[in-house]
């Protein structure tokens, strides 16, 4: 049985690209878990894409056995994802923890996701260890940083550990205040078994590997076990450490972090929160679970071509087997055909999972626009969810039409306040405060809807700042808005799939310039085109498409058959291609002007 | 009618009445490149500067009609027509022009009432030519007239003189050939006044045949390298079009009957060797850059004077390029190209051709055109309606896309 004094469960939290994933492997390299030779970078972000991308995304606990003062210490580190859109990943790796490592880069300072994540862990009571990282590099400003530190966090400049998980400097010495400063698990090991259940993934070979943090008792291999909030049982087949490669062990008690395998063929029956127990000898209470995350931004997920449906459908389950917070069911669309409505936590993940459609299924994917979740009261006092602008129902059923509102900081150079203020006054932003780290750093915050930010408004945010705004986001929960849905007419019929959901005040602004767009994309036909954007029969916005007056080959003799053939068989492909409206054919491109917003 | 399941006929030993026309050639062109200068607008398989090598050529053009004729000079294959076009046929001198005619008379040779026409520019055809012409068997001339008035011939970068093509007239009509003109319109700065100067002289003229052709900006060319640069402004769709409408009412009242999108003749003067085109059917193609049409395969001559000069002169294949037609892409094909024909894609024709029927292929898409008043339907077949005339390419491929993906019943390509 492991000695719980000797253990340490902390996770790393920072920025998105302050050096979490090369400390994290530095810390194995410290203890010897790997060698200078597999030293290369970031061992815990197994995904490809991860590493193309920098993103930590899926939390890889891993187990270290580290030698201090005559000690042998077993230290389990939760490496966390940096991007705003998993900050629920977070905090269950920080339930799991009693400390976390905040990491700042010296040369960038504190920025917004530094305080989000700080923020997380000291609401789970995190002990924080502050660490000033990459200070070997000449740009690093240590003592500019220790005082953003203090300012927004109230950490005190003699607590900060400076390292670099480059050179390696200083981390030893961070493993050491790890050691001394973060507490050790409590927890009886001979108490009734109570394990949290804080992530799981999918191995094809193995099936469902349950990530458990142990919080009271022991949980062994043979044991039969229940899952409290599922009210299901199982027998663990197998369980272990990764150290940092998955290693069998005989069981693992209060305090410990580890796996185990109990014969579980889907991803969907484990639930992540859940705690698991001893069927035979089951606790009372279940641990404090998580709050779910729930899908907030949804979007259309078709395959280029209709007949590729059912691959997609395949491609989409996969994905499901390790990412439960995407969800996915089945739509038809008049414009694009079969496909399906997607729900993602937020715009990096919706990217993050067409990349992984596309390269892991080899389909050519259009997505439409992407849409928040909304909620509408209507005359029967019924709270309706809407997901897709197609299930609004008519203006004259609805009392109060409800859309997701969320508190948002930006961490920005002080001279660019004016413009980020009026970007989000442009938003419907409702302005909360400013702090200042320092006299050139300000902490803006704002709340606004959900739906004015999923667009572009860190595109703005990063060419506003020159990039060196960041910026960080919570739901703060649904608001009544004067909300209505813009609907796309062509050629006098509504086209379903370009119906979206605006504010009133900017209907005609946004129907006029998707029509505009729309425009541009549609070829000329035979006859006029006309598009108009409405609410409800009042129309807001038309344009139409001048006729085709005169489209004909002069010359065309023996020599230019083959060549005419080609070209006019082309553009017939082309046409196959697209959607029928009427008499109308819209490019997938017109589908996705919706997209466009623009200034 | 021979039933579809009949083989394949050999080329040269079939009967000329068994053979289908649209495999078994009787129509030749001959490609002849060497032009003085390049026009603007112009992307023909030309030889600029290179009139040191017609003789050369000619040699050329007999050695690969050998190897087409394998039969030799004791079986030759009899044409209904002979296209000589360019390039600029009429660099060639009246010698050269006689020597033409022998060559390709001697495998394939033009059947008693057959049409031969050879294409000329104003400025290298006088009466000279037009008697060596005429002794060489030829019956028609086609003058490359293209305008009249001076701004339009400056915008094409055309060289010749308006002046020159009365005098081509008058000497070809003089050696007793038939005369047919051709203009373009469209062309940057042209008004509808300066296109009505151009038609009123063209009829003036008394042709037996006009080819009206709209302006094209073909990739490449020095025209439209100067559109794409912004240095010179094309028309406005809205004119070119008031131009062709012109150019129709125009015509039609002088006598002439529009046959074709593009072409125009006296009755019975209409060209049988366009014609046989817009049937789709079978051809010869020799010379640089020519295109044949034998026994369902299309060929395409390398459009490199040396290289041409090289491979022929060896007896070695001319085609760079090859390509045999599925039904389905034949039946388009023939729909596209008769379509072009004032009568339209005659249904039974069409059966004739691809074993298919018109409707099952391609009476899907028509229905929304024939409602726009772009296409005429009825017993005979499908045609364009003068309105449909403007938009044809437009036109076809909504057909084309209204096609379903496979057919069935369709003749196995190149079968009689
Ligand atoms: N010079 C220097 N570069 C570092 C240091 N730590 C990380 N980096 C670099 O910073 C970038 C982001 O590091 P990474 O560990 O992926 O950050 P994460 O996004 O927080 O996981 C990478 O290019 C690292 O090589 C450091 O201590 N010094
Ligand atoms: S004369 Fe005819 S072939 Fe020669 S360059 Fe001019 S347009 Fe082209
Ligand atoms: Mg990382």
């Amino acid at each position: 049985m492991a000695d719980r004094k000797l253990i340490r469960n902390f996770s790393i939290i920072a920025h998105i690209d302050h050096g979490k994933s090369t400390l994290a492997d530095q810390f194995l390299l410290k203890t010897g878990a790997i060698t200078q030779r597999e030293f290369r970078s970031q061992i815990l972000d197994g995904m490809d894409l991860e590493r193309e991308r920098g993103i930590t995304i899926r939390m890889h606990p891993v187990t270290l056995y580290h030698q201090m003062d005559g000690q042998t210490y077993e230290l389990n580190l939760i490496d966390t994802p940096g991007h705003v859109d998993f900050t629920y990943e977070v905090s269950r790796s920080l339930a799991a923890c009693e400390g976390a490592v905040l990491l700042v880069d010296a040369t960038q300072g504190v920025q917004a996701q530094t305080v989000a994540n700080a923020y997380l862990a000291i609401e789970n009571d995190l002990t924080i260890v502050p660490v000033l990282n990459k200070i070997d590099m000449p740009t690093a400003r240590p003592e500019i940083v220790m005082e953003e530190m203090e300012q927004a966090l109230g950490i005190k400049p003699e607590e900060v550990m400076a390292a670099s998980g480059k050179t390696g400097q200083g981390v030893e010495e961070v493993i050491r205040a790890l050691i001394e400063r973060v507490p050790p698990p409590s927890g009886d090991e001979n108490a009734q078994l109570r394990g949290l259940i804080y992530n799981s993934h999918f191995d094809s070979y193995k099936g469902v590997v349950v990530y458990i943090r142990v919080m009271e008792g022991t949980i062994r291999r043979g044991q039969k076990i229940r899952f409290m909030g599922r009210a299901t049982d199982g027998v663990v087949m197998d369980i272990g450490q990764f150290r940092p490669s998955p290693t069998p062990c005989e069981n693992l008690s209060a305090g410990q972090v580890g796996f185990f395998m109990a014969h579980i063929k889907n991803l969907l029956e484990v639930k992540v929160g859940d705690t698991v127990t001893d069927a035979l000898d089951p606790a009372a209470e279940p641990l404090p679970g998580y709050r779910e995350p729930k899908p907030m931004v949804f979007s259309g997920l078709y395959p280029s071509n209709n007949n590729d449906f059912e691959a997609l459908r395949e491609a989409l389950a996969k994905l499901q087997l390790n990412d439960c917070s995407f969800s996915f069911q089945p739509e038809n669309s008049e414009g694009l055909g079969f496909g399906f409505r997607c729900g993602f936590l937020g715009m990096l993940h919706r990217e993050i999972i067409q990349q992984r459609v596309e390269r892991d299924s080899d389909l050519d994917l259009v997505q439409t626009a992407p849409n928040v979740t909304y909620e509408i009261l209507n005359r029967k006092g019924e709270i309706l969810v809407i997901d897709n602008p197609q299930k609004v129902p008519d203006a004259g059923q609805i009392e109060e039409f409800r859309e997701p509102f969320i508190k948002i900081s930006f961490l920005i150079p002080a001279g660019n306040i004016g413009d980020m203020m009026k970007i989000c006054t442009d938003r419907r932003g409702v302005y909360m405060r400013t702090d200042y780290l320092s006299p050139t750093r300000a902490l803006l915050v704002f709340e606004m809807p959900l739906a004015e930010v999923i667009y572009d408004l860190y595109d703005k945010l990063k060419s506003v700042t020159h990039g060196y705004g960041t910026m960080d986001y919570e739901i703060v929960g649904f608001r009544a808005e004067d909300l209505v849905r813009l609907d796309i007419l062509v050629a006098g019929r509504k086209v379903e799939a370009l119906s979206t959901i605006v504010h009133r005040s900017t209907a005609e602004v946004r129907g006029r310039r998707l029509i505009k767009k729309m425009r541009e994309e549609i070829d000329r036909h035979l006859f006029e085109v006309v598009l108009q954007a409405a609410i409800g029969s009042r129309v807001v916005a038309r344009e139409s498409i001048a006729a085709l007056r005169k489209n004909v080959t002069a010359k065309c003799y023996g020599g230019d058959v083959s060549r005419k053939r080609k070209l006019l068989a082309k553009q017939a492909e082309g046409k196959k291609r697209m959607k029928q409206v009427g008499q109308v054919e819209l490019p997938q491109e017109a589908f996705l002007a919706v997209l466009e917003t623009g200034d | 009618m021979v039933s579809p399941t009949e083989n394949t006929p050999t080329l040269a030993h079939q009967p000329p009445v068994l053979a289908k026309p649209w495999v078994v050639p009787r129509s030749l062109y001959v490609h002849v490149p060497f032009c003085a200068k390049q026009c603007g607008y112009c992307d023909f398989a030309i030889a600029v500067g290179r009139t040191d090598r017609i003789d050369t050529y000619l040699d050329a053009v007999r050695a690969e009609l050998a190897r087409l004729v394998p039969g030799g000079e004791n079986e030759p294959m009899p044409m209904d027509t002979w296209f000589v076009g360019g390039g600029t046929p009429s660099l060639l001198s009246a010698e050269q022009l006689r020597r033409l005619g022998r060559e390709l008379a001697a495998r394939t040779p033009l059947v008693a009432g057959g049409e031969a026409s050879l294409e000329a520019n104003p400025e290298s055809f006088d009466d000279e030519k037009a008697r060596a012409l005429s002794e060489a068997g030829f019956n028609r001339v086609s003058l490359g007239v293209q305008a009249f008035e001076p701004g339009t011939l400056a915008a094409l970068e055309r060289p010749h003189d308006a002046s020159l093509v009365a005098r081509a007239v008058t000497a070809g009509r003089g050696a007793g050939l038939s005369v047919s003109l051709d203009l373009i319109f469209g062309a940057p700065g042209q008004t509808v006044r300066s296109w009505r100067e151009d038609l009123r002289r063209a009829m003036e003229l008394g042709p037996d045949h006009l080819s009206l052709y709209g302006l094209t900006y073909e990739r490449g060319t020095p025209l439209e390298k100067k559109v794409r640069g912004g240095l010179v402004l094309p028309l406005a769709e809205e004119l070119e079009r008031e131009l062709y409408d012109i150019a129709m009412t125009t015509l039609e009242a002088g006598g002439y009957k529009q046959y074709e999108i593009s072409n125009f003749a006296k009755p019975g003067f209409e060209s049988r060797h366009n014609r046989a085109y817009w049937a789709n059917l079978a051809h010869f193609g020799v010379g640089m850059g020519a295109a044949g049409l034998v026994a369902g395969e299309r060929t395409l001559n390398t459009r490199d004077l040396d290289r041409y000069l090289r491979l022929a002169l060896a007896g070695e294949e001319t085609a760079f390029q090859r390509e045999r037609l599925d039904p389905l892409e034949v039946a388009k094909e023939t729909l596209m190209m008769n379509l072009r024909r004032v009568e339209g894609m005659v249904a039974s024709e069409f059966f004739d051709r691809t074993g298919l029927s018109l409707d099952s292929v391609f009476g899907g898409g028509a229905d929304a055109l024939v409602e726009q008043g772009l296409l005429a339907r009825d017993n005979q077949g499908l045609r364009l309606t003068r309105e449909g005339r403007f938009v044809a390419d437009a036109v076809i491929v909504k057909l084309l896309a209204g096609a379903p993906a496979t057919v069935e019943g369709a003749y196995p390509e190149g079968a009689a």
